[in-house]
């Protein structure tokens, strides 16, 4: 029973799979037998899932492959192999070839049930009042594997229950089994080091070492680990039974991450939200602004119905009306309109308002991007698939660099898999960013370099690799040379390195410079036919790739052809009420969403009509928009997206839309149809079918194909019809150099995953929105006599605001962050990118 | 015994021996510069190999097999000397640390030596306070001496070496726990495979041998293996230190040659039973070893023999149980020690221990029928080979032997504990069986 050792095709791929990334390892396939059956399944695998190969299903409570390594603590998987005395947990026994194993033996049924009745001695039976009951592994588990009945008859272990463990969830110690899924997730997958376990034997019990409130970017998971009651989100506690629900799948568009969630539905309505376990995109995990916002589509404040400014008031209007209105503005301002896009805007909301611009009213003034425009050459670089990863790419890469990005901000998916990276395929990792990353404690290299100085860093690094002399780059940059040079040996000596950057960079930048040089570093380190290496980049905007793609530029048509020569989005803001009468804002809020919201808000402030799709009424839309149009809001969406890596995911309706909110889509084509021009849809599948004819490398797309679990462009046919780059390389701008400080403070900004309107209107988030803060290196706190916690004055060259200052040990001395959000006071204060910053107590 | 020279005990209450100068004066430390000098590591490792020692901590593994497993190779090396000596009944690592620190030293660099190891730890448990402080006292002379450290006696090989407390939990006693515990973790224990020698503490190769196996070590290279393996028998080979302590005319620490009858160690060195009492019952190793009864008395003291009667040798540490003592309270007191010691990491353990223990009480407070008794010994049964470690096995083996050799006792215990509670309790019944839980749980 030794077969020839083959390369398995294995039938059952992981969702998402649709090839397997260049680092990861083959793996041959062996045959083992169990119950009498010969199976064939991949080597190595751990017994309970080769099980799987033989149609064989062994119970688990404590396993679970994503969170590393088994631990083999609830027992539940005990089965005998042959030649080994003692049962063996099939958890943590790879399977090896010429195996025999036994799973319905008298021995292991009666270990099996002897387990279910240990987990069960101090489980309360309160299954009728609690939430998992009906979809809880413990429940299932005990009537497939118990033995149906008990008999412990002494009194149960108590604690008091529930208790709140963090806003969002609930714990209740005596539901608990101590798998300790929820503390390895905490210890080991995400890595807040929060979760513990306290006490020992019966009176363990899951907490925080201190009692404090368990906050953390990926909280949420552990809801879902847990496989009892014991772990419960506060905002779903007693919404909904399991029977009283309906799941619907679709894609989170709160980010560039795009992670996988199932909705799930009572009486249309969005009750709670659970991954939906897609290894290519988000590897099963969520963030929790993505699992608890949907709180805030319940919420008062959102604008679910049109709204039109008549005097300094907005009024709600009927659709009629309020379409009437912006058409006549829009056809008034003919080729003089223009429109920006972005955040979660499908693709084919993209492509109606592209349309509706170009045919409908002559005019090439639409953007999806800030930072001026994209050259052709520019653009199809970044997005040639030679060159750039895949997610599953990033996790077997030899060498990642996490360049001017903070992925638990930006892309908060993307955090958990280059910790997974680092942590189980022995990738080595470097952080340069100007403000201190949460990925530092992961990286076998960081580099600081002075905020907004970029361009000068990856320049320097760009010459480090090549060979060549610094020069004063690192001066400029701000940096230390031999840690760029450190950077640049470990990039040169990666098989498979990999570049993650945030296109922020090019918004803060006004120009391309950072991404023509992160080209010419993939250039240099000659990896354009090395599967699995170079870059990705992390899109500012939700669909930034597919708006992009479509052809959501000034002046790049679909699949980044040459066409038109439109203004950008900074040209429309300076060109607003004098060339730009009318605007149509598309999901985004230049106010909020760009660096320069100071300078939108004047510039809006002389517009002629502005019409703001928006969920809330702030920013632009309180201060600017003459007509409003309720924004869809996840679940209520139908359309498709366009992941970073080049992943076309589809967008499913779960929910009824609220109030009268419509469609995006459904509204565009109405103001098309009132400035006379046809778009020919009825059903938002017939956008898609124009976007399969209309853009090449999207070519004959279909929603089908795209299924529940997206497909790759660069992995079909029509990927060939992308036109190519004239030049891959590009001469690079002589750099700035970073301000001296010279007494004041080198200023930068950071986003927190923990700002807009979603996390502000859900019950469970709002207490982690921060108040304006500034964070400060102890030394300077020393030196300006402020502490954590202190009041400050900010001035800067535009402006001066209030702030917390937060002292942190790895801030650089010489330089300030401070959290950019929508607040007026902090707008002002950036406008125009300052250098500096005067801290004053 | 036929074996009469003492090899760990030798010279053992001498004033101040603890002190290096003393030590050194009875020859300690020459056997470390005679192998440093004269024999390759391999040579040591063979000797520890021909030796035949067993394990002194329990377990009962041959230590030179063990310190073989370790891979060769340039990466840091570890040996962690267990000193958590916590299985009750024991005490024998307490008295050769207290009172010969540089025997154990001495021998943790020899074998260090043998195995290429460069990192040694004492984990002791943290009760042991002055043990710790002679040790720590020790460790400092040795360092001074240079029999620590970089290039020891010029011979090119280094070890160093820390003495580390642990914060007193038995389970910091089972060998991955200890290392989870000395890395700073919670000590739990870990999963095997892996095993210590591949992957230990921080994940590097490391032996792992308690504080007499190592003690043994330089009087093995200085007589010989073969020369010690003569001693004791053909599969227990050496001395044994024996602790014993219960109902005895005279308890304390005893080196005896392994084989030596058990009534030798019983009645002519611990003097016996009490006046007027008789021994009822006997853990011959520790108290997660079975219990025997006076029908064994006749069995040679190895490793082997007290297997064969179902019980094992452990620690070494036999305490002795007269009639004067209940088996109920002996196996309540015993499953109580476990159950609050069980980390809480496996179910079997977690659960099984704590619910037999609340057995157990029953029994006690003439609240359970026979059928419990039933149910204690089906629960050790489910616990026993099912857990992640043996502390749950630990607790199942002796109480389910208590309940299996002396159930006669245990019914009888019930029935009177049952008719010595008054109408009065009865009353409380109810509210002690929770009866309003029983029905929801039922």
């Amino acid at each position: 029973m030794t077969p020839e050792t083959t390369h398995l095709v294995i039938d059952a791929l992981p969702a998402g799979y649709s090839s397997k990334p260049a680092g990861e390892p083959d793996r041959a396939a062996i045959v083992f037998t169990i119950d009498g059956a010969e199976v064939t399944a991949p080597e190595g695998l751990m017994l309970v899932d080769a099980a799987k190969y033989g149609g064989v299903e062994i119970p688990v409570f404590c396993y679970e492959p994503k969170l590393g390594a088994p631990v083999g603590a609830c027992r539940m998987c005990l089965v005998e192999i042959e030649g080994i005395p003692k049962l063996q947990t099939a958890c943590s026994t790879p399977v090896r070839d010429g195996m025999s194993v036994v799973t319905k033996s008298p021995r292991v049924i009666e270990a099996q049930n002897s387990v279910v009745e240990f987990i069960l001695a101090n489980h309360p039976l309160d299954c009728p009042v609690c939430d998992k009951g009906g979809e809880c592994p413990l429940q299932d588990i005990s009537y497939g594997w118990g033995r149906g009945k008990s008999r412990f008859t002494e009194p149960k272990r108590h604690f008091e229950k529930p208790v709140a463990l963090s806003p969002s969830i609930a714990i209740d110690r005596e539901r608990c089994i101590l798998c300790y899924r929820c503390v390895r997730f905490s210890q080991e997958v995400s890595e807040d080091y929060q979760l513990v376990l306290l006490e020992r034997g019966a009176d363990a019990h899951v907490g925080t070492f201190d009692g404090t409130e368990y906050i953390a970017p990926f909280s949420g998971n552990i809801i879902e680990l847990c496989p009892v009651g014991a772990l419960t989100s506060r905002a779903y506690r007693f919404q909904a039974r399991p029977w009283d629900i309906e799941q619907g799948g679709s894609v989170c568009a709160m980010c560039p991450g795009q992670c996988n969630v199932t909705y799930t539905v009572r009486d249309e309505k969005v009750m709670r939200v659970l991954q939906r376990d897609n290894h290519a995109v988000d590897d099963g995990w969520l963030c929790d602004r993505g699992r608890f916002a949907y709180q805030a589509w319940e919420s008062e404040a959102r604008i679910t119905q049109p709204l039109v400014r008549q005097g300094d008031k907005l009024l709600p209007a009927r659709w009629d009306y309020a379409l009437d209105v912006a058409a006549s503005a829009l056809k008034k301002a003919g080729a003089r309109s223009a429109a920006l896009a972005g955040g979660g805007t499908t693709n084919e909301e993209g492509w109606l308002l592209r349309r509706l611009l170009i045919e409908g009213l002559g005019s090439r003034n639409i953007d999806s991007r800030r930072g001026g425009k994209l050259s052709a050459d520019v653009a199809r670089t970044l997005t040639e698939p030679d060159v750039t990863l895949s997610i599953p790419d990033v996790e077997w890469a030899d060498a990642i660099l996490v360049l001017a990005t903070e992925l638990v901000d930006e892309m908060p998916i993307l955090d958990l898999r280059v910790r997974k990276a680092v942590n189980h395929r022995g990738a080595k990792l470097a952080v340069a960013t100007a403000r201190p990353s949460s990925l530092d404690s992961k990286a076998q290299i960081t580099a600081r370099f002075a905020p907004k100085a970029v361009d000068a860093f990856a320049q320097a690094l760009l010459r480090s690799i090549s060979g060549e002399d610094l020069g004063d780059l690192p001066t400029r940059a701000g940096a230390d040379g031999e840690e760029i040079a450190a950077i640049a040996e470990l990039l040169k000596g990666a098989e498979r390195p990999a570049i993650l950057w945030g296109e922020k960079v090019l918004y803060y930048a006004g120009g391309a410079a950072p991404a023509m040089t992160v080209a010419n570093i993939v250039d240099k380190l000659g990896v354009k036919n090395t599967a699995g290496a170079g870059h990705l980049q992390i899109p500012v905007q939700a669909n930034g790739r597919g708006l992009r793609e479509i052809g959501f530029l000034p002046n790049l048509g679909p699949a980044l052809t040459e066409e038109g020569d439109g203004k950008s989005s900074d040209e429309i803001a300076a060109a607003l009420g004098d060339q730009i009468n009318a605007l149509i804002l598309m999901g985004v809020d230049p106010m909020v969403d760009y660096p320069n919201g100071a300078e939108w808000d004047d510039a809006l402030a002389k517009a002629g009509t502005v019409i703001s799709f928006s969920t809330w009424l702030d920013g632009t839309a309180e201060r600017h928009a003459d007509v409003i149009f309720p924004l869809e809001v996840g679940p209520e969406k139908e359309g498709t997206l366009t992941h970073p890596d080049g992943r076309l995911q589809r967008l499913r309706q779960t929910v009824e839309r609220a109030g009268e909110v419509n469609a995006g889509w459904w509204a565009i084509a109405q103001l098309a149809e009132r400035v006379g021009l046809d778009l020919g849809v009825k059903v938002v599948h017939q956008i898609t079918a124009q976007i399969a004819d209309g853009v090449p490398i999207y070519a004959g797309i279909t929603p089908e194909e795209i299924g529940g679990t997206g497909v790759r462009w660069q992995e079909r046919a029509a990927a060939g019809n992308r036109p190519a780059p004239s030049r891959t390389t590009f001469d690079l701008p002589e750099p700035q150099a970073a301000a001296q400080p010279n007494g004041s403070l080198r200023l930068g900004t950071f986003r927190s995953l923990w700002g807009g309107g979603d996390v502000e209107h859900a019950a469970t988030l709002a207490p982690l929105v921060s108040r304006t803060r500034v964070e400060l290196s102890p030394a300077d706190g020393e030196r300006l006599g402020v502490n954590t916690g202190d009041e400050v004055t900010l001035n800067t060259e535009s402006g001066e605001v209030t702030a917390i200052v937060a002292l942190r040990d790895s801030i650089p001395t010489g330089s300030a962050f401070l959290l950019d959000s929508r607040d007026d006071g902090v707008r002002r204060a950036v406008a125009g990118s300052p250098a500096l910053v005067e801290v004053v107590k | 015994m036929s074996y009469s020279d003492e090899l760990l005990f030798d010279n053992i209450d001498e004033p101040n021996l603890k002190s290096i100068e003393v030590y050194e004066q009875r020859g300690g430390y020459d056997e470390l510069k005679r192998v440093l000098r004269e024999l390759p590591p391999e040579t040591v490792l063979n000797e520890l190999q021909a030796s035949g020692l067993r394990g002194r901590g329990g377990a009962g593994f041959a230590m030179g097999t063990k310190a073989g497993f370790l891979p060769k190779g340039d990466m840091d090396k570890y040996l962690c000397c267990n000193a958590d000596e916590s299985e009750p009944g024991t005490f024998k690592d307490r008295e050769l640390m207290q009172k010969n620190p540089h025997q154990l030293i001495e021998g943790m660099i020899i074998a260090s030596f043998a195995a290429g190891i460069n990192k040694a730890f004492i984990y002791i448990r943290g009760e042991y306070e002055d043990q710790a402080d002679v040790l720590e006292a020790a460790a400092k002379e040795a360092y001074d001496k240079g029999y620590l450290g970089e290039n020891i006696l010029g011979s090119g090989f280094g070890v160093s070496l820390v003495v580390h407390r642990g914060a007193g939990a038995y389970i910091c006693g089972e060998e991955t726990a200890l290392l989870d515990s000395l890395e700073g973790k919670r000590g739990n224990p870990r999963l095997k495979p892996p095993f210590p020698a591949n992957a230990g503490l921080f994940q590097g190769p490391t032996l792992i041998n308690n504080v007499e196996t190592l003690s043994n070590v330089a009087h093995i290279t200085k007589m010989g293996g073969a020369k010690y393996a003569e001693i004791g028998t053909e599969k227990s080979t050496g001395t044994k230190l024996v602790s014993i302590s219960g109902c005895v005319q005279k308890p304390g620490n005893y080196e005896i040659e392994l084989g030596t009858p058990s009534r030798e160690l019983l009645f002519d060195l611990a003097g016996g039973p009490l006046p007027g009492r008789e021994f009822k019952a006997w853990f011959p190793g520790g108290s997660s070893s079975p219990v025997l009864t006076p029908a064994e008395f006749d069995l040679p003291y190895d490793f082997d023999s007290i297997a064969a009667a179902g019980s094992m040798l452990g620690s070494g540490a036999i305490i002795m149980i007269d009639d004067s003592v209940s088996m109920v309270d002996v196996a309540l007191r015993t499953a109580k020690f476990y159950k609050h010691e069980s980390c809480g990491k496996c179910t079997p353990c977690r659960e099984g221990t704590s619910w037999t223990v609340k057995m157990l009480q029953r029994v006690e407070d003439g609240l359970a029928t026979p059928m419990d008794l039933d149910i204690i010994e089906s629960v050790c049964d489910q616990i026993m080979g099912n857990c992640l470690c043996v502390l749950g096995d630990a607790m199942a083996m002796p109480v389910s032997s208590m309940v299996k050799k002396f159930r006669p006792e245990f019914e009888a215990h019930i029935e009177a504990a049952r008719l010595k509670r008054t109408p009065l309790d009865e009353a409380t019944l109810a509210d002690e069986l929770n009866l309003a839980e029983m029905a929801t749980s039922a």
